[in-house]
Formats: structure tokens, sequence, C-alpha cells
């Protein structure tokens, strides 16, 4: 299952802070139509490099899958960034 | 019930051991079951690592007011499906890329990683734990598996 939600937090040097709740979901289907747009020039690109363009996808789906869980907090001279995937 | 539990009773009705012997049996097994359940947490804890953690905390002196700190967290999955990418680069690519490790001292073959290993070195990752003490900038950073 791919990734639905990031949570992005940003606190500055003034502990002023936001969290900006991202709806995954609705960014791939946004990109949705651009993927399908792209998706013969992947595969003449896979063509070309002599790739299996199936098992192109599918490690691109597991990628975009694993990211799930991922967390990168940054502190840095009072302010911070942290970025979740959900 | 558990299996050794219904052994000793079976065995006192038979008349094979007394009642004593039974109370006693029945003692050892109650204090050894849950010593067998934390081990066995443990160790499932231990067989199937989650995440690789990667944490820096830098006192540096280079003008910044305050302390910097860094804390990833990777996925497994995410390097199991990133190491799947190199059976993705084209041949010529590849072979490139192995002409350049070996030529800096990594005779390493990319087309060599097979999922089988790939499990076997995400096993060994579980105990892993790596830390850079840097004295003289008061660096310290840690990756390890969690």
């Amino acid at each position: 299952m791919i990734p639905l939600v990031a949570a992005v937090s940003i606190r500055d040097r003034r502990s002023r802070s936001f969290r900006l709740w991202i709806p995954l979901a609705l960014v791939w289907l946004l990109l949705l139509p651009v993927a399908l747009l792209l998706l013969p020039v992947m595969f003449v690109a896979c063509w070309a490099g002599r790739i299996d363009p199936i098992r192109a996808l599918s490690v691109f789906w597991q990628i975009l899958s694993a990211l799930k869980g991922s967390n990168i907090e940054l502190n840095d001279d009072g302010s911070s960034v942290r970025i979740h995937v959900f | 019930m558990s299996e050794q539990r219904r052994q000793v009773l079976q065995m006192l009705a038979e008349g094979k051991i007394t009642a004593d012997e039974a109370e006693r049996l029945i003692g050892a097994l109650e204090k050894e079951q849950p010593a067998s359940a934390n081990g066995g947490s443990e160790s499932g804890a231990k067989a199937q690592p989650k995440y690789l953690r990667v944490v820096v905390d830098a006192q540096n002196g280079h003008g910044y007011r305050g302390p910097t700190s860094v804390n990833i967290r990777v996925p497994m999955q995410l390097l199991r499906a990133g190491v799947k990418l190199a059976s993705l680069i084209p041949v010529q690519a590849r072979d490139q890329v192995n002409h350049a490790m070996r030529d800096r001292g990594l005779p390493f073959d990319l087309s060599q990683i097979k999922p089988e290993n790939l499990e076997e070195l995400i096993e060994q990752l579980n105990d892993l734990t790596i830390d850079v003490d840097e004295s003289h900038s008061q660096t310290k950073v840690k990756v390890f598996c969690e």
C-alpha cells in the first residue's frame, strides 16, 4: 500500500511552529494522468536499456510503498523540520 | 493447559509420581514458562528489524548558537526495494559501475545481488550498531536497527 498522508512540522527559532498534513492520496490522483502520459516514454526507455518494463514498474511501486513509516527530523540552532510519511 | 503440565497430571493419575512430586514439577514448569516467554519475545524482536535509524548529534562551535541533530528512520522495506533497483541498471552502465568500484578497491559485482543475499544482509543488520564519536568537533553519529 502506498503512503496516503505525510506530515511536515516546522518550528523556527522563535518557537513558532506549524504542522502541515499533506494528503498524498490526492497528490497521487493528480499525478496519475501525468504518469499515464509518461508510460509510453518509460516503455521506450526500458526497451532502449533492455530492461523489463514490468519489473521496472514493480520496483518503482515497491519503493513508493516502502516509504511508509519514513521519518526525517532535523534540528539546528533552535529550529527544526520533521517529515513523517504515514 | 500446556502439554508438560498435562503429562505431569497424567503421571500423577497413573500413580507414577506422588502429589508432592507433581506439585514440585508444576511449580518448576511455572517458573520456567515466564522465562521462556521473555526469551521468545526477545528473539522475535531481534529476528525482524523494521527500521534503520541514523542519529547525528553535533555540538559544533562554528558560529552556531545551538546544537544540530539529525534523526532519520528508514524502513527496511525501502532498503529491500532500493537494492532491487540494482537489477534495473542497464548492463553497460552496470559494467561501468563495477569497474569504477573495482578501481576504488571495492571488487563488487552489482549483478550478484540476489534476493536471498539481501535477506541475509538485512538479517545481519539486526546486530549492527555504528558509533562514531568525533571528539574535536563533539559530533556523535549512531547507526542502528530497531
